[in-house]
């Protein structure tokens, strides 16, 4: 007889590792899974083993606290495993997982999707040349591996993530070009009240602009990377001022560099929520599409609750937060008394997801900024689709996210569309005068993850192949 | 204004009787609930096979080859030839029986030596017991079909509606169908919505014994050329081919679920995973490639499994299409004899009267 | 000059060196590392040739997302920044 959990929780960032731990001390017996090999998602993401020391930061001090609770903890941590398949069986959540070259089944009561967030790049000519890494990508970089994009680094994008990439290169022995971000100072001097209510994040960001001034590095405020020069590489990156609405103006520098970071906000992960029948809305405010969720992350769909950025970009906090809190409200529909905790817990999630909207606003793009795409710059990168194909198709009459692909390929790449979507969405609301959250993403399908088909078919007989009633002939 | 004909369903169905019933005058109005061919038309594995084709069915399928090989590009059409296999003796025997009925009804089906497979596809696995070889087979892109017959039905000067379901039919002196899109007026209807025939056909009182079925496709990666031709297998369990962009598209009828009413259809796990091991028990290197996408789409049926090709029973100056059995390959054609029907001309081969006795093996 | 935040690379401690390959060229790096990133510190950026126009690639995501980094290894194609370099490994070009 197959091992049920009482919980499976998709996602070991702050969000489902605080699901788990809140789980796991309700009694229920919980399943822990992440593409990871260790737990902390992107915000919190672990050393590689080949780091044996290094100075610790506050990110990496959170994640080692995370992780040192889930070691000590009864919860089942599947690392390394990748969950390509979902579904409902019967009265259980199934899911299929690839770990190790191979699939297995896990299964359970309830499941919790904790998927987090990726990155947005408005396209850029040049973006897919080497040497271009995304912003939270390089974040990636430097937490797992204490390694730099290259020597020299133009840094561009919106929010608070800017300053700190642009910091971690410069505390990594790194140099850095120049700082380019579309947000202007005004922006920043409107976000202040937010901030005012978290001084030692307000002083780690200054410190971090004071050092650039000080160390002399241009911080282009108001501006946007408009093309990246160089084939096999990174040789140089063009900026211009934006106006209010983003909307590129004369070109004002030629940056030498070697990389480039790239970033324009963060969107979340919906798929598998998507996948599963979780109807979802447009809020440009937490990032984009998002899925209906209350904030104990209930869904219209049984015993299927989200947490963490994967509902809307409210930041690692308030991730951590609502993995709690939506741990707690699972664990009251399976019968455990929370109502206390998830009372107090629900209050300190707002407190935070309020914070982290205001920054996640400083970091969505105006529309603007879609100028930056010229005609012949590349969307979709796994098929190499330009703007200009994109218009052309829609123009001759695809009017729908599933048009667009079906005619042209776009997002049927190995990426699944998950770097061109949104730009595509935005360029066929623009054409056809619709408002951007009409332009819903196209369908969500398995597997979740690519995965070899020699691990996805499992074993096989075929003596146990079934035999189909004769078609008619 | 009034249409001469309202054809709900812009599907393969739709869209060519339209463009035939264009080409002598009609006006025509075509309308979907979707984008155009997103239904069967749009997410089927391509395939256009004479040896999956009924034996009645086989000279309206080699007249829809023709028009497909027409279509060409613009559809991603290509001739690879195509092998049926069988891997023990009883689907030898399945192969040997209905493969030589098939030739008999005008397929240029043969069978094959194993060397004579080995030398053609020799990354098939060594299993095989018996195959049939059809230099016809092939395949076209049906992703491509949505847009393709956008622009045939623009060039040809028909108006379209999408994201347009229609919710109730009325009959006066004429067809009113409400949509999203306001009352649309019609003379004459064409029904040809695929899966959705039944509850559409119910807005008139017609009661179309139509059921869906509902097929898993795959698509893996990009892989350096593996497959050559188009393979099935003689229970039909399988199809394969390999795209010239090298994506290997994954096939053979595997039942997801949902119903047509639900939305899209869902994967199920367990059928998806024995379709894609029997694709690896086939052609074992496939291993390696990576799935990237499954995908379900609803295939209508009627109990007899012959097309529904005819007068609307019941309701004068209607008509349905659909439920074709290898509606893919056969659509083109069946839409231009369904043109014909409507035009009031005798179509050159006969049609499916949708008002049968579907007990009785009448066709 | 004043730094307000240090350049602390010094006080990083990397493990025993491991040798592998890419594309048949010899590399170094760290045990258990990354193997984009050791593949980036190696200055190896072009990693594939993108199908349609053969634009040259590398990682971008760095998150096992875009797909843009994936190498073959023992005959299976995966996102070089979710493998580790190992002693010997033999890395091949995916594209």
């Amino acid at each position: 007889m197959r091992d049920v959990f009482d919980i499976a929780i998709l996602g070991a960032g702050p969000a489902g590792g605080n699901a788990a731990l809140a789980s796991v001390q309700q009694g229920l017996r919980t399943v822990l899974l992440d593409e990871q090999p260790s737990a902390g998602g992107q915000v919190w993401r672990a050393r590689s083993a080949s780091i044996l020391a290094a100075p610790e930061t506050p990110e990496s001090r959170a994640g080692a606290h995370l992780r040192s609770k889930l070691s000590t903890s009864d919860i089942t941590y599947l690392k390394d495993a990748r969950v390509w398949q979902i579904a409902r069986e019967g009265d259980i959540w199934q899911l299929q997982v690839l770990s190790g070259g191979q699939s297995d089944a896990v299964e359970a009561n309830a499941l919790i999707l904790a998927t987090g967030a990726r990155e947005f790049v408005q396209p850029v000519p040049g973006w897919t040349t080497p040497g271009v890494i995304g912003l939270a990508g390089a974040t990636a970089l430097f937490k797992q591996n204490l390694t730099l994009p290259g020597r020299r680094t133009v840094v561009s994008g919106t929010g608070p993530l800017l300053f700190y990439v642009a910091s971690e290169i410069r505390r990594l022995g790194g140099e850095v070009a120049a700082v380019v971000t579309p947000n202007t100072r005004a922006d920043w001097l409107r976000a202040l009240p937010a901030l005012a209510g978290k001084p030692r994040l307000l002083g780690r960001g200054a410190l971090w602009i004071a050092d650039l001034m000080l160390a002399r590095v241009p911080i282009y405020w108001g501006h946007a990377v408009t093309e990246v020069l160089g084939h096999d590489a990174v040789s140089d990156v063009k900026i211009a001022r934006l106006d209010a609405e983003w909307a590129p103006q004369k070109h004002v520098a030629t940056i030498g560099a070697d990389s480039l970071c790239l970033g324009n906000g963060l969107i979340p992960q919906i798929e598998p929520a998507q996948m599963l029948g979780v109807p979802i809305h447009y809020d440009a405010a937490l990032g984009g599409w998002v899925p209906d969720v209350s904030p104990d992350g209930v869904t219209t769909i049984a015993s299927l609750y989200l947490c963490g950025d994967g509902t809307g970009i409210r930041g690692a906090n308030a991730a951590a937060l609502q993995g709690r809190l939506v741990g707690l409200r699972v664990a009251a529909d399976l019968g455990r008394n929370t109502q206390q905790a998830r009372t107090a817990a629900q209050r300190a999630w707002r407190r935070a997801a309020c914070f982290g909207r205001s920054m996640t606003v400083l970091s969505v793009a105006r529309p603007g900024l879609q100028a930056v795409t010229s005609e012949d710059t590349i969307i979709c990168r796994c098929e190499s689709i330009t703007r200009r194909q994109l218009l052309e198709e829609i123009d001759k009459g695809a009017a729908s996210a599933n048009a667009v692909k079906s005619g042209l390929r776009v997002g049927m790449g190995p990426c699944g569309g998950k770097f061109c979507q949104t730009a595509i969405a935005a360029l066929i609301a623009k054409s056809r005068g619709r408002d951007v959250s009409t332009v819903a993403p196209p369908t969500a399908r398995p597997p979740l993850r690519p995965v070899p088909l020699g691990a996805a078919a499992g074993s096989f007989d075929y003596d146990d192949l079934p035999i189909p009633k004769p078609a008619p002939l | 204004m009034t249409y001469d004909i309202a054809i709900v369903g812009g599907g393969i169905m739709g869209c060519s009787t339209a463009l035939r019933l264009a080409e002598d005058g009609m006006r025509p109005v075509v309308l979907d609930q979707g984008d155009l061919a997103q239904g069967a038309s749009g997410v089927n594995a391509g395939t256009l096979s004479l040896q999956i084709k009924r034996v009645k069915l086989m000279p309206y399928a080699l007249k829809g080859h023709h028009l497909w090989a027409k279509m060409g590009d613009a559809v991603g059409f290509v001739k690879t030839g195509g092998y049926t296999l069988a891997f023990n003796a009883r689907e030898a025997e399945l192969l040997q029986e209905r493969q030589t009925l098939k030739a008999q009804a005008g397929a240029p089906i043969e069978f094959v030596s194993n060397n004579h497979l080995r030398a053609a596809e020799p990354a098939l696995t060594q299993s095989v017991v018996a195959a049939s070889y059809c230099a016809e087979d092939g395949y076209a892109n049906a992703s491509l079909t949505g847009q393709y017959y956008r622009g045939r039905l623009k060039d040809a000067g028909i108006e379209y509606h999408e994201q347009c379901a229609v919710s109730a039919i009325s009959k006066g002196g004429v067809f009113e169908l409400l949509s999203p899109h306001g009352t649309i007026r019609a003379k004459r209807l064409l029904l040809a919505a695929g899966a959705w025939l039944k509850p559409l056909a119910a807005l008139l009182d017609v009661d179309l014994p139509v059921t869906a079925r509902i097929n898993t496709v795959s698509v893996t990666e990009r892989i350096p050329a593996l497959i050559n031709t188009v393979i099935g297998h003689a229970t039909g369990l399988l199809t394969m081919k390999q795209k010239a962009n090298g994506t290997v598209l994954i096939g053979g009828g595997w039942q997801g679920r949902g119903t047509p009413q639900d939305g899209r259809g869902e994967v199920d796990t367990a059928t998806v995973r024995s379709n894609l091991a029997l694709a690896q028990y086939a052609v074992p290197a496939l291993g390696a490639a990576r799935v990237l996408r499954s995908w379900t789409g609803f295939e209508a049926n009627v109990p007899d499994f012959y097309p529904l090709a005819g007068a609307l029973p019941g309701v004068s100056d209607a008509f349905v299409l659909g439920c074709v059995r290898g509606g893919y390959t056969i659509g083109p054609y069946i839409g231009q004899l369904m043109g014909d029907l409507i035009l009031g001309r005798a179509p050159e081969m006969p049609l499916f009267d949708p008002g049968r006795d579907f007990q009785e093996e009448a066709i | 000059m004043i730094r307000l935040v240090a350049d602390q690379s010094a006080q990083i401690r990397r493990a025993a060196e491991v040798r592998f390959s890419f594309d048949g060229a010899d590399i170094i790096g760290h045990a258990g590392e990354n193997l984009a990133a050791a593949l980036l510190r190696a200055g190896c950026l072009i990693l594939r040739n993108a199908p349609h126009d053969d634009t040259p690639r590398g990682a971008f995501c760095c998150m096992g997302l875009c797909q843009e980094c994936v190498v073959r290894i023992d005959g299976q194609v995966v996102e070089a920044c979710r493998s580790e370099v190992a002693e010997g490994l033999i890395v091949e070009r995916a594209g």
